[in-house]
């Protein structure tokens, strides 16, 4: 049972790293949103989707790439995936926007319950994965490969690959990136002095609607970042590919603490590890279990995840 | 709704229904006499291509019968849409199998759609000849899923499908090394048995490993370790094409170069477009498609649908032909055509008998070989 992790434990473990730090990406969009409103934004999964599809709309349709055409090289190879990140960035990011304008903030200021919102950002969600059904006739979508996955080398017996290396480094960066913008900013201490204290914020001068939709945005772009990172991995989106991720990322977010941005760190990165070597282990089949006994387990002990709740105790 | 307005829509058509019939029975001894098979599959949703491809081979012959006997007989196709889905099919059922016009259908095309539509039908005693649902229970009496005495199939089900697949991915390797894994559906996990059950007459062929994926998984990584620690170098999946595209990419990459084999549920053209390069050589069983059979047929088809033929096209054409020989027999009343489909010994265009067994299943299943040349699956010939 245990030769599989034996045998290639340097080879799964940086696949769960990569996997991790996708997840990573996207339960910020869950984390921050959290932290500010306290309230889940159930339309992440989709802005991810919509993310990948940036990701293959840029390199197909823009950039004129084909299943069949060769990857790029030099120059070439940097721009294209530089506007692929950048442009999945941007549509995860307007989308989330989207999301508060529709979802959130009419609701707000008419000051229904948390339950009405969490309906509402469902709807959403909903609209957004079924409008993607329509426009790609409910068809997967395989992207053109535009990074060649050369093997660069081997570690102890496991390949590293050009993609995971890129998704590895880059993924850090861009949090890094904005775990620094909320911590020093001045728009970061506004997100974190709402999700301290909403009231006391706006007596303080903060613009409340400027900072939750700057929150979702934030959230939407490393959301779409994260939709970059899936694509170039894996090649492939579907309208409901969103469901699976949310389900992860959501359960990164909480077993890191929900709120809290670097919970969403260790919670991602355990996460991706914990998929691969139970996967490994056990069977694919028991991936979904053990996941959830050991997020049961981490709650049993510790209620509000493994680094407690909250944008706010993310100090400097 | 008003119940005022309900209640005079109803008599609308009620009214209409009556002199609708009275017209029909009025230019009955003048004109053809007007008869409705149905076609039921996806004809929308992602599985919608596999529908339209069978309807239109289902429209084809009913084309040629009509070109035929002009004089008698004037029969109308009903497209019935069931997106595969079972849920659907649960819908749209009831109202066909209530519509004693129809006098029998090609289809369902997916065994979970119909299971969902076979308690209609059977009441209705609606006769079924489906050219693509393979799973086993259908026909057998002693499980709930029976279709008896209604569900009929012309496509070899699954018991026969998986010893092909064995051979086929197993073929020129000696003391072959098997990784079986599925996607966990109703379609797979059952194959995937029927095909480790095969792997036992393949001489020298060994099972080294199994996993059993989510449909949803796409990091398979975990997967491709325990086929390099297996050292396989024949992998059979026997689930659906879009995860087997994403599977073989992360295997091709992984620099593995194990052969990679995969059912009728990845016997799909997307199945290269969407894994490019990666999916070079893969093998893949299906039915042999109307080409196979002639290319003079599949040429006259080109020419009068306007499109080549598709998947199960010469299954859908044989159950279609089957119903419409017995409405040229006089066979226009449902217990009658239950009937005549029940007793019916004829050839199919393959040149084989088709003779239904007591459960519903016909006496051979021919599954083809298919390997990914240039990006497109080459039928290689019927698995031996």
């Amino acid at each position: 049972m245990f030769a599989v992790l034996i045998d290639q434990f340097w080879s799964l473990t940086i696949a769960g790293i990569a996997l991790g730090f996708i997840y990573v990406l996207v339960s910020l969009g869950y984390t921050m949103v959290y932290g500010v409103l306290r309230m889940i934004n159930f339309a992440n999964s989709e802005i991810f989707m919509w993310g990948t599809f940036g990701t293959i709309v840029t390199s197909r349709d823009i950039f004129g790439y084909t299943q069949t055409s060769a990857p790029a090289t030099g120059p070439k190879l940097a721009l294209v995936l530089l506007s692929q990140l950048l442009i999945s960035m941007a549509v995860a990011g307007v989308t989330a926007i989207f999301v508060e304008y529709v979802a959130y903030r009419r609701l707000r200021a008419k000051g229904t319950n948390r339950l009405a919102t969490l309906i509402s950002a469902i709807g959403i969600s909903i609209v957004l994965s079924e409008l993607m059904r329509l426009l790609t006739d409910s068809r997967p979508v395989g992207s053109p490969r535009v990074l060649e996955k050369i093997i660069l080398g081997e570690v102890w017996g496991a390949n590293l690959r050009l993609d995971t290396i890129i998704t590895i480094f880059a993924a850090a960066l861009i949090y890094f990136l904005l775990e620094r913008f909320v911590k020093l900013s001045r728009m970061g201490k506004a997100i974190r002095a709402v999700s301290m204290n909403e009231d006391a914020a706006k007596l303080m001068g903060v613009n409340l609607n400027r900072v939750i939709t700057t929150t979702f945005l934030v959230g939407g772009l490393a959301t779409g970042a994260a939709g970059f990172f899936y694509i170039t991995v894996f090649e492939y989106t579907k309208f409901n590919i969103g469901f699976t991720m949310g389900m992860a990322a959501f359960t990164a977010a909480v077993l890191g603490g929900i709120g809290n941005i670097r919970g969403a760190f260790y919670g991602g990165l355990f996460l991706g590890l914990l998929e691969v070597y139970a996967s490994a282990v056990l069977g694919t089949q028991w991936k979904a279990v053990t996941v959830f006994i050991v997020l049961v387990l981490v709650l049993l002990f510790k209620p509000n995840g493994l680094f407690g709740e909250a944008v706010q105790t993310t100090r400097a | 709704m008003n119940k005022k307005i309900q209640r005079s829509l109803a008599v609308v058509s009620a009214a209409a229904l009556v002199f609708g019939v009275a017209a029909a029975q009025t230019s009955a001894n003048a004109a053809p006499k007007t008869v409705y098979i149905a076609y039921q599959g996806p004809l929308s949703g992602g599985e919608a291509s596999t529908g339209t491809d069978e309807q239109n081979a289902v429209k084809y012959a009913i084309k040629l019968f009509n070109a035929k006997n002009k004089a008698k007989y004037n029969v109308k196709l009903v497209s019935v849409d069931d997106q595969g889905d079972p849920a659907v099919a649960g819908t749209v059922a009831p109202g066909i199998g209530k519509n004693k016009a129809i006098l029998g259908v090609v289809g369902p095309a997916y065994s979970g759609a119909t299971i969902a539509s076979l308690p209609f039908y059977k009441a209705g005693g609606l006769v079924m000849i489906s050219p693509s649902a393979t799973r086993v229970s259908l026909t057998d009496s002693g499980s709930p899923d029976f279709g008896g005495p209604v569900f009929h199939r012309v496509v070899g089900k699954d018991d026969l499908q998986g010893p092909a697949l064995a051979k086929y991915a197993t073929q020129g390797v000696s003391n072959a090394k098997v990784f079986i894994f599925d996607d966990q559906s109703s379609y797979a996990v059952p194959l995937a048995g029927y095909v480790t059950s095969g792997l036992k007459k393949v001489a020298g062929a060994t099972v080294v490993g199994t996993d059993s994926v989510p449909n949803t998984t796409t990091d398979f990584s975990p997967t491709i370790a325990k086929i390099a620690t297996s050292k396989a170098d024949v992998v059979i999946y026997t689930g659906y094409y879009s995860q087997a595209a994403v599977f073989i990419k992360q295997l091709r990459d992984s620099g593995s170069k194990a052969i990679f084999a995969g059912g009728d549920g990845v016997f799909n053209q997307e199945f290269p477009k969407l894994a490019g390069a990666s999916a070079e050589g893969s093998r893949v069983t299906g039915v042999g498609g109307l080409a196979g059979v002639s290319t003079k047929l599949e040429a006259d088809y080109k020419k009068s649908m306007g499109v080549s033929s598709g998947v199960y096209s010469v299954e859908s054409l044989d159950a279609a032909n089957i119903l419409l020989q017995g409405i040229l027999k006089g066979n226009t009343t449902r217990a009658k055509m239950l009937a005549w489909v029940k007793a019916y010994n004829g050839k199919s265009i393959t040149g084989n008998t088709i003779k239904f067994s007591a459960n519903g299943d016909i006496s051979y299943g021919l599954f083809a070989g298919f390997t990914t040349k240039n990006g497109v699956l080459v039928n290689t010939g019927i698995v031996k």
